[in-house]
C-alpha cells in the first residue's frame, strides 16, 4: 500500500452538465478533489449530488463537460475500466458469494492469482474488522457488517479514487458513527481521493476535508467544514447546514441586545447559529420560550416572538445552552435575544433587494402566477 | 368426519394411478416378457447401431439448444431489464408467439422454407445453407426450432427470476469492480437466478428428448423418431427404451429440484451457519 499519494489521483469534474430529457440536474459543475482528499457532497434530495457521483463512476454520461482523474480524461471510459472503487447505499454485495469471495471479486476479474487474491482479501477483511466472517454469506451479516464488507471489497483492488454514495443512510445511529470513523481512518491511512455523497449535514461536516453544498445542480459553497458552518456563503447554505435563527436588524446593528423584528423592508437579515445567540430572561422580553429539548450535553431552547413575519407566523429562535442555564429558561419565560459574536451570515437590505429582483426576473410570468395563486389560496383560507 | 378426511386423498390417488399404471405396465411389458424377468429387450442398445446414432444426435441437439437458449435469452433479458424496460412487452410477445402457433405449422413453415432454398439448385448458396442446416450429423435446423419452441416458458421463468434480484445494483457493483457486462452475467446474475436457470435447462432438455413431430417431418432420426420406427418391428425394445428415457427425464427433474434447493443462496447460507456453529461448539468442548 502506498502511503504517499502521487499527485496523479486528483479528480476533476470540469463544466459538467447533465439533463434527463427536459430536466437539468447538473449545471456547469466544476469540482476538484485533491489527491488524498475527502470531499463530501451535501445537498437535499434531488440536488444532483448522486448524479455527479454516478457521472464520476461512469454510470451516467454527462451532457456536457469532462471528467478527469489524475489528468487522464475518463468522460467516455466505461465504469469497468475506470479503476474507481465504490460503495453503494444498498451495499449491493453478491448474495451467492461468501464475504471472502465478494472481497476477492475485483481481483478475480483482474485475473490476480488465487494465493495473492486470498491474502489481499484477508488483509482487507482484517483491516475492516471482519476477519472472522470470511466464510459467511452476506445474508448472515448485519447491515453494518455488510457495509464493511462492501468497503473492503471496494478497497481490495487498491483504487486511487473511492466514491461513497450515501453509504451510511441505511444504518442505525451508533453503527453509522462507527463506520464513518472507520471510513475516515482508512481513507487517511491509504491516502485515497474520496467523494462522499450524503444528505446528512452532521455526517458531512464530521468526516470531510472539504464540504461541497449542492443545490439545484449548482455548487453553492465548497470549503472546509468549519467555514461552511461558520461563514456560509449563501442563505441556502446557512439554512441547510446546522440550525439557524433568522432575524431582521438595523443596518447599524453591531451586536448586543437585538430588538426582534422580522427580516424585510430596509432591515438586514441576520443568520445566527445557536451558539452565537443568547436568550436572557427579561420581564419585558419580546419573545417567549416554547420548548426545551434535552439532548444530554446540551439543551436546545426554542423561543417564538410576539412579532409576526409577512405571513403572520411568529419568528422562531433557536439556541443551545448547558443544563444549568436551561433551568432559567423554562417554557413560558419571557426572554430577549442577544447576539454575542458576529452572525454566521449577514445579508444587507440592498443585497436582498438585488437577489429578489433577480429571482423575480428568472421566475418571470410563472413566478407571478404562482404568487397570485398563493394569495388566492390565502384569501380562501381566511 | 374421518371418511371426509380420507376422501381428500381420492383425487390424489386417482391421478397417481392414472400416471403410474401405464408406466408400471410398460416396465412390466419391457422386463417381464412371457412372465419371466429378462433384460433381453435392452440388448437393442448394443445391437442396433442406429439407436446409438439417434442418442448421440439427440444429445448433441439438446446440448446445443440449452447453450443457445442461455447465451441468447439471458443477456437479452438482462439488457431489457437494465436499459430498455419499454421493450420488455415487445420481447414478451415475441417470445410467447411460438405458443400460439401450432408446432405442426412451424414444422410446415420450416419445411417450406428449406424446400424453397433447396430448389434454388445445386451449388447455389441457399441450397448449400439448406443442406448444411439439415445435415443428419448435426441438424442445426432442429436446434434453432427447439430454441424457439422453448422460448415461451424459459422467457417467463428467467424474467421472473430477474425481477426477484436487485439486478441494477448487482450489475453496477460488478462493473465498478472491473467486470464486463457478459462477465457480470455469468459470474453474478446467473448464479443468483439459479432456480429459473435450472427450470429453463430442464424444460429445454425435456423438450429436446421428447419432441417428435418436427423431427419426424424433417426426417431427422432423433430418439423419439427412432422409437416410432422401431416399434413397427420390435415393439418390446421400443417400449423398453421409452421406459429408460422416461426414467432419465424424471431423474433429471429430481436432480434439478434438489440442486435448486441446495445451491440457492439461502440454503447455502444456512449450511454455512450450521458448519460454523458446529465448529464453535467443538472449540468450546475442547477448551
Amino acid at each position: 500500500m502506498n502511503a504517499t499519494t502521487p499527485a496523479s489521483n486528483e479528480v476533476t469534474l470540469e463544466g459538467v452538465s447533465k439533463a434527463f430529457g427536459p430536466t437539468t440536474v447538473l449545471q456547469d459543475l466544476d469540482l476538484t478533489i485533491g489527491a488524498g482528499e475527502l470531499v463530501t457532497v451535501l445537498g437535499p434530495s434531488g440536488c444532483g449530488k448522486t448524479t455527479a457521483l454516478r457521472i464520476l463512476a461512469g454510470f451516467e454520461k454527462p451532457t456536457d463537460g469532462r471528467v478527469l482523474v489524475g489528468g487522464r480524461e475518463l468522460t467516455q471510459v466505461p465504469p469497468n475500466r475506470r479503476g474507481i472503487g465504490m460503495v453503494f447505499q444498498a451495499y449491493s454485495l453478491f448474495p451467492n458469494m461468501t464475504v471472502q469471495d465478494n472481497v476477492e471479486y475485483g481481483l478475480r476479474v483482474r485475473k490476480v492469482d488465487r494465493e495473492k487474491r486470498r491474502r489481499t482479501a484477508q488483509d482487507m477483511l482484517e483491516m475492516c474488522g471482519l476477519g472472522e466472517f470470511a466464510l459467511r454469506f452476506p445474508a448472515q451479516l448485519s447491515g453494518g457488517q455488510q457495509q464493511r464488507v462492501a468497503l473492503a471489497r471496494a478497497l481490495a483492488t487498491q483504487p486511487e479514487v473511492v466514491l461513497l454514495d450515501e453509504p451510511l443512510s441505511a444504518l442505525d445511529a451508533i453503527v453509522r458513527v462507527q463506520i464513518r470513523e472507520e471510513i475516515r481512518r482508512l481513507q487517511q491511512q491509504l491516502g485515497i481521493t474520496t467523494m462522499f455523497v450524503t444528505h446528512d449535514q452532521e455526517e458531512a461536516l464530521a468526516i470531510a476535508d472539504r464540504v461541497a453544498v449542492l443545490r439545484g445542480g449548482v455548487i453553492e459553497q465548497i470549503d472546509v467544514p468549519r467555514a461552511v458552518y461558520q461563514n456560509p456563503a449563501t442563505e441556502f447554505v446557512a439554512r441547510f447546514v446546522g440550525s439557524v435563527t433568522e432575524l431582521g436588524a438595523a443596518a447599524d446593528y453591531q451586536g448586543g441586545r437585538l430588538p426582534v423584528r422580522a427580516p424585510g423592508g430596509d432591515l438586514d437579515t441576520l443568520f445566527i447559529r445557536p451558539e452565537d445567540l443568547t436568550l436572557v430572561p427579561e420581564p419585558d422580553g419580546d419573545c417567549t420560550v416554547v420548548s426545551q429539548i434535552y439532548t444530554g450535553e446540551r439543551t436546545t431552547i426554542r423561543a417564538s416572538s410576539q412579532e409576526r413575519d409577512a405571513e403572520g407566523n411568529p419568528l422562531e429562535l433557536i439556541t443551545s445552552v448547558s443544563a444549568a442555564e436551561a433551568a432559567d429558561l423554562t417554557p413560558g419565560t419571557r426572554v430577549s435575544p442577544y447576539v454575542m459574536s458576529s452572525p454566521a451570515l449577514r445579508v444587507t437590505a440592498a443585497e436582498r433587494h438585488v437577489a429578489e429582483r433577480e429571482a423575480a426576473l428568472e421566475a418571470g410570468e410563472g413566478g407571478l402566477r404562482a404568487a397570485g395563486a398563493a394569495s388566492v389560496q390565502a384569501g380562501a383560507a381566511r | 368426519m374421518d371418511a371426509l378426511k380420507h376422501s381428500r386423498w381420492v383425487p390424489v390417488a386417482a391421478v397417481a394411478l392414472y400416471v403410474a399404471i401405464p408406466v408400471l405396465c410398460s416396465i412390466y411389458y419391457a422386463v417381464f416378457p412371457g412372465g419371466e424377468f429378462s433384460l433381453r429387450a435392452y440388448s437393442v442398445i448394443t445391437e442396433d447401431a442406429s439407436l446409438a446414432a439417434a442418442a448421440t444426435r439427440t444429445l448433441t441437439i439438446t446440448v446445443l439448444t440449452v447453450i443457445t437458449l442461455v447465451v441468447t435469452l439471458v443477456p437479452a433479458l438482462v439488457a431489457v431489464h437494465l436499459w430498455a424496460p419499454k421493450l420488455r412487452p415487445i420481447l414478451e410477445i415475441l417470445c410467447t408467439l411460438p405458443l400460439v402457433v401450432p408446432p405442426i405449422a412451424i414444422a410446415a413453415g420450416v419445411m417450406a422454407l428449406l424446400g424453397m432454398a433447396a430448389r434454388q439448385g445445386r451449388g447455389s448458396v441457399p441450397n448449400a445453407i439448406s443442406q448444411f442446416l439439415q445435415n443428419p450429423d448435426l441438424p442445426l435446423i432442429l436446434v434453432g426450432t427447439y430454441v424457439v419452441l422453448c422460448l415461451p416458458f424459459t422467457f417467463r421463468s428467467i424474467d421472473a427470476g430477474l425481477r426477484t434480484i436487485p439486478l441494477k445494483a448487482m450489475v453496477e457493483g460488478s462493473a465498478i469492480l472491473g467486470s464486463s457486462t457478459f462477465g457480470t452475467i455469468f459470474r453474478v446474475v446467473i448464479p443468483n437466478i439459479r432456480g429459473s436457470m435450472l427450470f429453463s435447462v430442464f424444460f429445454a432438455v425435456a423438450l429436446c428428448f421428447g419432441e417428435y413431430s418436427l423431427a419426424a417431418t424433417l426426417s431427422q432420426q432423433t430418439i423419439p423418431v427412432w422409437l416410432d420406427d422401431v416399434s413397427s418391428n420390435n415393439f418390446r425394445a421400443s417400449v423398453a427404451i421409452a421406459v429408460l428415457l422416461n426414467m432419465t427425464t424424471w431423474g433429471l427433474l429430481l436432480v434439478a429440484t434438489l440442486s435448486a434447493g441446495r445451491f440457492a443462496p439461502a440454503g447455502r447460507a444456512a449450511r454455512a451457519e450450521k458448519k460454523l456453529q458446529k465448529k464453535t461448539t467443538q472449540k468450546a468442548l475442547a477448551s
